[in-house]
């Protein structure tokens, strides 16, 4: 047993960093579950698909980055509206199996699809929060040593490699330093604080939305009682295309936050993505927003805490590593075995 | 309750193989919601027939059981095809054109490709003789189980590497080696078969899809089962005794016939346990769980006896998969191919036996006109798009739909068939 703290607060970044990305994902399954009680199994092949209209806009059409993810997510929005009206608006809600088999007809669909375009291979992406603005202070000026030289980069034991300023070396010193706070001894990189607050801008924003629009109203009242909602004037099919919508902005969000740490794009980019939104999802109740967010962060945590930093480092057991999905599967069955409305869900789901 | 209060229509416990109605919620599952509603004869409704397929009076324990859906229509009929259309609810077991014709095509198939095939078209073929046993499995789970499997895939997997493992690194017979395989990947079954208890519906779909998306990067770390990323290539070969012949093409002649035999054992298995207690036992389950209960099912021995069942079909699958191609990689077996195993078994008929023969043969069908349209170049986005006819994901995924939209009400078989 090696208990290192010291490593410990690296690993709750990176889990809530991740879990940032699985929040993201498991609202958008949930944002479809509240509304219909339906499953969206093609969430995570959507949201690929709105990380690839954002690999095309930016490095293929040279557009500006913020540009094309705004661009990929309005698109998203359309194609979510759309599929809800051509593909899942003619069944009866009431009736799971067809939209299941919509869903995962879907699933084959774009992932066929995207792998016919694009094929298989993974396409390099632009971090959107690759390097602090300039105006940031550099991570590692902190290492400055006495004598002019900066030292920035751990080598393999561990120990901080010196180089002399104004070398390729310094160079890369203040690049990889524009990368990461030090914060109690760990990295927090820009690209998790960066996750942070997209995450944080698009949950107020879906607050205000739900809260303050007319259509945020629809929505709430359609998930709350979609029969009731109907008797009172709400057009529950466009409220449910909002819906929809929603969900997959909120796909396309985490798509396109997740690519960079992924190396890039590709058509099975989401798989495991998906797993661990459901897993966030059933943790939070599936019906539950708040819950999703929670779920996912929580999730993250699990997986980076409890997996690599208790399984690998204190264990001392490399194998941990391969049981982070396997773990979240596994969140996923307790779950939905022995609490199915989860944390924060409604009692009703049970009976689905 | 004693025998005297039967009323006269109902079948007696033990004689009602054949009782027509017997099957009638298999077809009321294709039937679309407008037709007229059934005669009031307690047997045509489709659950009702299975409480009574287990010899008791549906209404008799208090419960009110619904009357089922109405019977099979001709477009139902038309779908199971050959499978389906002798059993028309309320005749007697009668085989009909159709299923004549299904039939015949099917005996002239099976004994005139091996004679016109080259050894390469043999083995692919006999490949998709195999996968009927996996259809079926997904089948049983599903159709007869009332538990929606999309990781059945993973179940074939299991099966290929276990009985690879039994032959190799046990050096077991060959027999004993796809026994083996079919038995471990049935105690797997019987694993996942346990959430199944209390998961159900979508929730079911949801666990059962995560376990084919888990499964594919966890054998990649599991060498000495697996064979880890590169996979693992048999060393042993089933070898046909001297008299057979010894040219490639009696091997593969010979693989042909195993296969067929074992296929068919395992087809007239699964068709007596369907027939039997166990399988009326299996779909009164999945019409209603606690009226199952109520007349004297034991539901945790149902429900993962039936996932046991399946899972080692598929292991079956895999097992002999094993014995075609001496070669197995978790690089075969990824979760789209579940998914695609899963929609074979909805297109050829849940819940029909023939369905699932229909359903490896529709996919035949289509994956060789995909091929034929595939090869066709120099029409620009047109042909782009042909490319992706010979994509099997991108075709099953289309034909899932289209299939969902044809039959919207047809496929509610499995869950909430109670719901109003």
């Amino acid at each position: 047993m090696n208990w290192n703290f010291e490593i410990l607060p690296d690993f709750i970044f990176n889990g809530l960093r991740d879990g940032a990305v699985y929040a993201a994902a498991a609202l958008a399954l949930v944002l479809i579950f509240k509304a219909t009680t339906l499953i969206n199994f093609a969430t995570g092949e959507l949201a690929m698909l709105g990380a690839f209209f954002v690999y095309v806009l930016n490095i293929e059409q040279g557009l500006w980055l913020w540009l094309s993810i705004a661009i990929a997510m309005l698109v998203s929005a359309g194609i979510g509206a759309a599929v809800e009206r051509a593909l899942v608006r003619p069944f009866d809600p009431a009736d799971h199996l067809p939209v299941v088999l919509i869903t995962l007809g879907l699933f084959l669909i774009i992932n066929a699809v995207a792998g016919d375009v694009w094929n298989y291979q993974v396409r390099r992406v632009n971090d959107p929060f690759g390097q602090f603005p300039s105006w940031v202070p550099n991570g590692s000026e902190l290492k400055t040593s006495s004598e002019g030289t900066i030292a920035c980069l751990e080598n393999a034991d561990g120990a901080l490699a010196e180089v002399a300023p104004g070398t390729a070396g310094a160079d890369m010193c203040e690049m990889v330093g524009r990368t990461f706070f030090e914060v109690i001894g760990a990295r927090l990189h820009y690209r998790t604080i960066g996750t942070w607050i997209a995450l944080a801008l698009a949950l107020i924003a879906l607050a205000i939305i739900l809260g303050k629009t007319k259509a945020g109203l629809a929505f709430r009242a359609v998930s709350s009682n979609t029969e009731s909602a109907r008797l009172v004037g709400v057009n529950t099919g466009r409220t449910l295309g909002f819906g929809w919508a929603l969900a997959s902005v909120f796909g396309t969000l985490s798509a396109a936050l997740v690519a960079p740490a992924l190396g890039g794009v590709n058509p099975n980019m989401m798989l495991t993505i998906l797993i661990y939104a459901l897993a966030g999802a059933a943790l939070g109740g599936l019906d539950s927003l708040g819950g999703a967010v929670i779920g996912g962060l929580v999730v993250g945590l699990i997986k980076s805490v409890l997996v690599s930093w208790f399984g690998v480092v204190v264990l001392g057991q490399a194998y941990f590593s391969i049981l982070q999905l396997a773990t979240a599967f596994l969140l996923i069955l307790i779950v939905l075995l022995f609490r199915p409305a989860g944390l924060f869900g409604t009692r009703r789901i049970e009976r689905v | 309750m004693s025998d005297d209060n039967w009323p006269t229509p109902l079948p007696r416990p033990g004689d009602d193989d054949e009782t027509p109605g017997a099957d009638a919620s298999v077809f009321a599952v294709f039937a679309p919601p407008d037709d007229p509603p059934p005669s009031d004869e307690p047997l045509e409704s489709g659950e009702s027939s299975e409480a009574a397929a287990l010899g008791v009076e549906p209404s008799g324990a208090g419960l009110s059981v619904r009357s089922g859906p109405p019977a099979a229509s001709g477009v139902g009929t038309a779908v199971l095809g050959a499978g389906g259309a002798d059993r028309v609810v309320g005749s007697r077991r009668r085989i009909g054109p159709l299923s004549w014709i299904g039939a015949v095509l099917l005996g002239v198939w099976l004994v005139a490709m091996p004679l016109t095939s080259s050894v390469t078209e043999l083995r692919q073929n006999t490949q998709i003789i195999v996968m009927v046993l996996a259809v079926l499995g997904v089948n049983i789970a599903t159709g007869y189980g009332g538990m929606i499997s999309l990781g059945h895939g993973v179940f074939v997997a299991v099966g290929a590497f276990a009985a690879a493992y039994a032959v190799d690194d046990l050096a077991l017979p060959w027999v004993l080696s796809i026994l083996a395989g079919a038995a471990f990947a049935g105690v797997i079954g019987a694993l996942v078969g346990l959430p199944a208890l209390r998961i159900k519906g979508i929730h079911l779909a949801l666990v059962t899809l995560g376990l084919a998306i888990v499964f594919q990067p966890l054998a990649k770390r599991v060498p000495a089962f697996s064979g880890g990323v590169s996979g693992r290539a048999v060393g042993a070969e089933l070898v046909p005794p001297s008299w057979f012949g010894t040219s490639r093409w009696a091997e593969g002649l010979y693989h042909y016939l195993i296969c067929l035999v074992v296929v068919g054992l395992a087809m007239w298995l699964t068709h007596n346990i369907i027939k039997s207690r166990p399988g009326r036992a299996m779909r009164a389950v999945r019409d209603n769980d606690t009226a199952a209960a109520v007349y004297g099912v034991n539901l945790v021995a149902s429900r993962v006896s039936t996932f046991a069942v399946s899972a080692s079909l598929a292991g079956l699958a895999g097992a002999l998969g094993i014995v075609l191609v001496p070669f197995a990689s978790q690089e075969s077996y990824p979760f789209q191919e579940s998914l695609v195993l899963y929609a074979t078994a909805v297109l050829g008929g849940l819940g029909s036996l023939w369905g699932s023969v229909l359903g490896v043969a529709i996919r035949e069908v289509f994956s060789r006109i995909g091929e034929l349209l595939g090869d066709v170049s120099g029409l620009g986005p047109l042909g782009e798009f042909l490319r992706l006819l010979d994509e099997e994901q991108f075709v099953f995924g289309v034909l899932l739909v289209a299939l969902t939209f044809v039959f919207p009400r047809g496929l509610i078989g499995m869950f909430n068939r109670r719901k109003t």
